[in-house]
């Protein structure tokens, strides 16, 4: 058997978190699951809102077997919960050493006997496929029903209230640089005529105000004329976050344009930018990207798949409040989903009174959202697609390189990286400012996601694998702290031509 | 002297597709993972392959597919004695290596780079004419740290000498295609002379047909620089090569009218391709740019090729980049009327003078 704890300074330094250890040893002892193939993990969920339960088994489905047969199992448990008072450990324990012993089932990897009271929502999918990620899109599509419904604005959900961009200094130093770029480029005479910026994320246009005030500021200074041939483009994938940052940059409109964009497909819609832009400025958008997670484990590779759920409790009380069966949550879920609350309501109006009556309803659904999580062999890293033209071998030197070891693919960053990096002009640069792990060692001692904030998920990207995969397309990453705001787990990724 | 027997011969710049299993492959020998003596076993089957396809595609003059080398410059630089590079592992084998020349490169030591023996392996898997590529002096000496040279330019030289003596080898090997690359010469425009001067001392005494190829930079498929190659004018006219290769496929055909304009007295290998789009060209428009360039050169005086190297494609799309271009080569021929094969002993040069008389 394997123990696995991941937060080792919070071992050394919580009584609280060492004394969940007794009664996980006496479940342990006590149970009839096969100890010698089990794992234990412990994490520290930092996200008060998440997908997991306090402990939960995860099945290691055994390679070659049509029938996906599990061959050992993991128990996860997370310590920030468990240590809390008043909580059931033993009983949590048990519950999942349930589902891990051979006479409890489990043979298909599914977590629980049926008729458990959980109410599934979906089938075993790749973490990036999953439907949490259907509630993430509809929180941006929908941003401002939530937001009536909730009576704040989504940045006040953020750390610190407000997304990590405006900053005077910061965009100084950013202007200046491209300055000093463009008058080189000049003396050459190799300076396009049109000088494109593109922001991808814009949240409130703080941040594109305030680059667009001292760019004109500094552009008076310094006397070449560059603000005139500045095109600042803003790009979203909420309509709503967008119409809100066109009225913050409403006297610069001449040079900014604005576009709702898939982030994860920006070949196709920005793709005209190729080799053209100096600066691609994104904040708090990677962290928001569908992403799966792949182990390794004992030497295999594997993809962890999910499979979301309402607990039973939660699931009754959603029933309940909403006045339905708990059989109708599932479709009623997918069908808020497909066509949001506002629709919900008009084609519902017995059940929601109107869109605010349809919001608390996918409020509730997601603030009791699980996933159960399982362990699929995969078959060679090259047949895993990590985007439509990045394969699995991109991360064979991060698995290799860290033993066992569970990491975020960050599919959706690094399919909205490798088609930012063509973008860019060969003097151009990436400047991001987001949640990064920044060694791949840093999984072996932290949780990084997936959480919730507010309406939306959060999860940490994978910084060294961005690092890999922008190395093999010719540019440098470098991370660096987030000065702007001390204390702060944000962190400035910066991307520029290598060789 | 032509080593090739058609009017619009089709050829490569150099580089083949490299798959990703072969990517993987490359780079665990650079960890050490796999001996050099595996992979070279490797090697030449990729090889044979990349010939293989080239032929099928129907390519006249072909090339290894440079699928030896982990990148442009460190082939070379790792070979040349009085280089030093102190660290060879890599964490991925495309990388470069960090080269320092600390005194100046050892005139009398008369060891080969080994590329004759790359060149003599090729020649025993085709019939065709074989086009042999190497990086030129210049782009090397941009890779490499000089301590040793108060003049940088006399690294260059220095190199040229020691890619001189390897020309001999080759052409001594059956070599009679030769290609200067010179991939980092258009982030320099103002070394133009410096680089030409160091061609010719490249080409000084070696009997081949030699072909000079600028482009703007393919390094992991993205243009390293931007510009028009109006830099190289009038300093080209001076060097003593046969073709120019340049890219056009990529850039566009605006830079077409310099060829005339300076009179460019031999070759021109037109890019047809762009190798840095997966996107493939249909045949209709690679014909198309050949009917544009027939505005500058006439027929006796151009080839097709690629803007660059493949080595960036996935191998399909590589495959079908290069059958559409055959195809569009001959649908130009059709339309001109001009014999697909010539007349033994015959050289397109030579009929093309007859046809300007």
């Amino acid at each position: 058997m394997q123990i696995d704890v991941r937060p080792v300074r919070r071992l050394r330094e919580s009584a609280a978190v060492r004394a969940v250890f007794p009664p996980v040893l006496e479940a342990l002892a006590a149970s009839a699951a096969d100890l010698a193939g089990l794992r234990v993990v412990g994490d520290w969920i930092q996200y008060k809102a998440n997908f997991r339960d306090p402990v939960m088994a995860r099945p290691v489905l055994a390679p070659g077997l049509p029938d996906g047969e599990a061959d050992s199992w993991e128990i996860a448990v997370d310590l920030r919960r468990c240590a809390a008072e008043g909580a059931d450990v033993s009983g949590a324990m048990a519950a999942a050493l349930a589902e891990a012993a051979p006479q409890a089932g489990g043979r298909d990897g599914a977590p629980s006997p049926a008729g458990d009271g959980r109410v599934w929502l979906e089938p075993w999918v790749p973490g990036s496929a999953s439907l949490a990620w259907g509630f993430n899109a509809l929180f941006w599509q929908a941003l401002a029903d939530w937001e009536k419904a909730s009576g704040r604005e989504y940045e006040q959900s953020l750390p610190g209230g407000e997304t990590a961009a405006r900053d005077t200094a910061a965009a100084r130093d950013l202007i200046l640089g491209l300055f000093k770029t463009w008058d080189e480029l000049q003396a050459r005479r190799a300076l396009p005529e049109e000088l494109y910026v593109l922001e991808l994320g814009v949240g409130n246009g703080g941040q594109a105000r305030t680059f667009l005030d001292e760019f004109l500021a500094l552009d008076r200074r310094h006397g070449r004329g560059y603000y005139r041939r500045l095109h600042y483009l803003m790009g979203d994938y909420s309509p709503h976050v967008l119409d809100r940052a066109r009225q913050a940059v409403g006297q610069h409109g001449e040079r900014v344009s604005g576009l709702v964009l898939e982030a994860t497909r920006l070949s196709g819609s920005v793709g005209f930018l190729a080799g053209k832009a100096f600066l691609v400025y994104i904040s708090n958008v990677y962290d928001n990207l569908p992403t799966d997670e792949v182990a390794a484990i004992r030497g295999r590779d594997y993809l962890v798949q999910v499979r979301s759920y309402l607990p039973p409790g939660a699931a009754a009380a959603i029933a309940e409040r909403f006045g339905m069966p708990p059989a109708d949550l599932a479709p009623l879920i997918q069908r808020l989903l497909r066509i949001g609350p506002e629709l919900l309501s008009e084609s519902l109006p017995e059940r929601f009174g109107d869109t605010g009556q349809a919001v608390l309803f996918w409020q509730a659904a997601w603030q009791a959202l699980r996933q159960a999580e399982r362990y699929v062999p995969l078959e060679g890293l090259d047949t895993y697609q990590v985007t439509p033209s990045v394969t699995g071998e991109i991360l064979r030197p991060l698995l290799t390189a860290e033993g066992d070891v569970r990491m975020h693919v960050s599919n959706g960053t690094l399919a909205s990286f490798a088609d930012t990096l063509p973008l860019l002009h060969p003097f151009g640069r990436v400047v991001c400012h987001d949640l990064f792990t920044t060694a791949a060692g840093e999984y072996h001692n932290g949780f990084f996601g997936p959480g919730k904030y507010d309406g939306s998920v959060v999860n940490w990207v994978n910084g060294p694998l961005l690092a890999l995969l922008a190395s093999r397309r010719g540019f440098d990453v470098q991370f660096s702290p987030f000065t702007q705001r001390p204390g702060t787990h944000i962190k400035t990724l910066t991307a520029q031509v290598r060789d | 002297m032509t080593p090739w027997s058609v009017y619009l011969p089709t050829t490569v710049v150099g580089s083949y597709s490299v798959p990703e299993w072969l990517e993987r492959l490359k780079t665990e020998y650079y960890q050490r993972r796999i001996s050099a003596a595996h992979l070279s076993e490797i090697y030449e089957v990729a090889i044979k392959a990349a010939v293989k396809d080239q032929e099928l595609a129907g390519i006249d003059i072909v090339s290894d597919g440079e699928l030896r080398r982990d990148n442009d410059i460190d082939y070379f630089l790792a070979r040349v004695p009085g280089v030093h590079i102190a660290e060879r592992a890599k964490s991925d084998y495309y990388d470069y290596y960090e080269a320092e020349v600390t005194a100046p490169l050892p005139e009398d030591d008369k060891t080969s780079l080994g590329l004759a023996a790359d060149f003599a392996f090729t020649r025993t898997l085709t019939d065709r004419p074989i086009k042999f590529s190497f990086t030129g002096p210049f782009s090397l000496s941009r890779r490499v740290t000089d301590t040793a040279y108060a003049d940088p330019a006399d690294l260059v030289r220095a190199l040229a000498r020691r890619l001189n003596a390897e020309a001999r080898l080759l052409a001594g090997a059956g070599a009679t295609l030769l290609q200067i690359d010179e991939p980092f010469l258009a982030g320099y425009p103002e070394q133009a002379l410096l680089a030409i001067e160091a061609v010719n001392i490249v080409t000084d005494g070696v009997p081949v047909t030699w072909a000079l190829h600028v482009c703007y930079g393919n390094r992991y498929a993205r243009p390293s620089w931007e510009g028009h190659y109006d830099f190289l004018f009038p300093a080209v006219l001076d060097a003593r090569v046969d073709q120019l290769v340049l890219e056009f496929a990529r850039k566009g055909l605006e830079d077409l009218h310099l060829i005339k304009d300076n009179d460019w007295p031999s070759y021109l290998g037109l890019g047809v391709i762009d190798v840095k789009s997966a996107t493939v060209e249909s045949p209709d428009l690679v014909a198309a740019r050949i009917r544009r360039a027939l505005e500058f050169v006439p027929p006796g005086r151009l080839m097709i090729n690629p803007d660059c190297g493949l080595r960036h494609l996935a191998p399909d799309v590589a495959r079908r980049k290069l059958r559409a271009m055959v195809a569009g080569a001959a649908i130009v021929r059709g339309e001109l009327g001009l014999p697909a094969v010539l007349a033994e002993g015959d050289t397109v040069l030579a009929e093309a003078s007859r046809a300007a008389e």
